[in-house]
């Protein structure tokens, strides 16, 4: 049975007289992970954004898991649980160890004991092959080290979902490839995934739909492969010209 | 006649201006307290999502910051009481002046520290589910409050001194004393200068005070 995680359902967004999202409605199911693709300013980062509420919205609405996220009733706090959300720039908290960053929200949020939470931390750890890092600090860690932390982070709060805003941009080249890996693995044990990303190795070879964003609207969506093989839209067209100029396919 | 320093008047006095120093330092410690409190308060404030809340504090920090500290002393002893009908004592003054005066400080100084602290800190926080409060208690705070400690410093120090504006209205600390000494020995360079060093050893013991603080709270790497 196919179980839709998010439904956003004609969404528009502006910021000021500019309007970055102009209609645009997207259903990611169970299971499924989606790419966003798309230049700058395309509203990619804007659209996964709003879908946590970290934008708020013109109009339009946005369905998570059947939680209306932008409803003033909404549960913001339980909604951001259930689909969490990895930053370009990591945004670990630095004054608290790698240990610590992972456990705060089980802690805190679902009040569950240190000592279980510390159990789940370093499980999690693990899982993204940093289990010998718990008890540095942020600053002590490489990128990539970074990166793969602020996933089992999100992953502590066993998500329905996760967002990926650019998870690799902000990555010396020589790092991307272990982030993508943890990610690939996560696709693979199931997780519904949502990445913006300019990796189109990944998008081709890891994503079930990719979509391409240009200036507020879809232009063009498909599965992943004939996506890639056949793009139709002119504009998308040249968007992976440009980029397979500028670095080649590479997984 | 020539001037003759008389040094063993300063040893001599030392004694007798222990009980200024320790009132300066009991105005002070108090004094600091309560205005941390309320700078911590009123800095939140001007970073809340109420506009009110702003409001209040932006009219608090604009009135204490705009008007002179020896006024607000004046007002508070002589003005306050007569209008409420009351008295205050003069050291209950020096107090409520301290805290109020430094509050302001402080409010700036947290809401400057608070506001320093990427965005993304607090997105990251909001994002696994944290609610605003806890936000700012778990994630914010901790790192903010470091940024906070060199300028609360700096403000701890000013304020110390600020005390010796309370001879006006009559609290005998520090300064009041050594006035009164010098009124009946006449030895005003020896005792002014003794007043001068025993301010400054407060100072100083703050100020590395301070800075052991700062120190350990400094993490491995974190800025």
């Amino acid at each position: 049975m196919v179980r839709p995680m998010i439904e956003i359902k004609n969404l528009r967004k502006n910021f000021g007289e500019l309007e970055v999202i102009k209609g645009v409605s997207l259903t990611v199911n169970q299971g499924e992970v989606v790419v966003l693709i798309g230049a700058s300013g395309s509203g990619k980062s804007t659209l996964l954004r709003c879908i946590t509420r970290l934008e708020d919205i013109h109009s339009g609405e946005i369905i998570v898991d059947g939680h209306n996220v932008h409803s003033p009733d909404a549960d913001i706090n339980y909604i951001r649980t259930e689909a969490g959300m990895v930053f370009q720039n990591f945004n670990l908290f630095p004054h608290l160890s790698v240990l610590e960053n992972v456990t705060l929200g089980p802690i805190k949020v679902r009040n569950i004991p240190r000592s279980e939470a510390e159990h789940l931390g370093f499980r999690l750890l693990e899982k993204v092959g940093l289990g010998d890092r718990a008890y540095h600090y942020p600053a002590q860690l490489s990128g990539g080290q970074k990166q793969r932390v602020s996933i089992a982070r999100a992953l502590s709060l066993s998500p329905k979902v996760i967002l990926f805003d650019e998870p690799t941009s902000a990555l010396d080249p020589e790092l991307v490839g272990e982030v993508l890996a943890v990610m690939r693995r996560l696709a693979e044990e199931g997780m519904t995934m949502v990445v913006v990303t300019h990796e189109m190795g990944f998008a081709r070879d890891v994503a079930d739909r990719v979509i391409f964003l240009e200036k507020g609207v879809i232009c063009e969506e498909g599965a992943s492969k004939e996506f890639f093989q056949n793009p139709r839209h002119p504009r998308l067209r040249e968007f992976l010209g440009r980029l397979l100029n500028d670095h080649a396919f590479s997984a | 006649m020539a001037f003759e320093f008389e040094y063993h008047v300063m040893w001599e006095t030392v004694p007798l201006l222990m009980n200024g120093m320790g009132l300066t330092l009991y105005i002070t410690i108090i004094g600091l307290l309560a205005g941390f409190m309320l700078g911590v308060a009123m800095g939140l404030f001007k970073v809340s999502k109420y506009s009110w809340l702003r409001a209040v504090s932006s009219v608090y920090v604009e009135i204490i910051r705009g008007t002179p500290l020896i006024v607000q002393v004046m007002f508070l002893y002589f003005g306050v009481p007569m209008a409420m009908g009351t008295r205050i004592s003069p050291i209950t003054a020096g107090i409520i002046a301290i805290a109020v005066n430094s509050g302001a400080y402080i409010a700036e100084i947290v809401r400057g520290a608070v506001q320093s602290i990427d965005v993304g800190q607090t997105e990251a926080g909001r994002s696994i589910g944290l609610t605003r409060m806890q936000t700012m208690i778990y994630v914010i705070w901790p790192q903010a409050f470091r940024r906070m400690i060199p300028p609360l410093g700096n403000q701890f120090i000013i304020s110390l001194k600020d005390t010796s504006l309370l001879v006006v209205i009559g609290v005998g600390e520090l300064t009041r004393q050594g006035q009164e000494i010098i009124s009946t020995t006449f030895r005003a360079f020896e005792i002014w200068l003794t007043v001068a060093l025993l301010y400054l050893l407060m100072t100083f013991t703050l100020a590395r005070l301070l800075r052991m603080l700062e120190k350990k709270l400094m993490k491995k790497g974190v800025v």
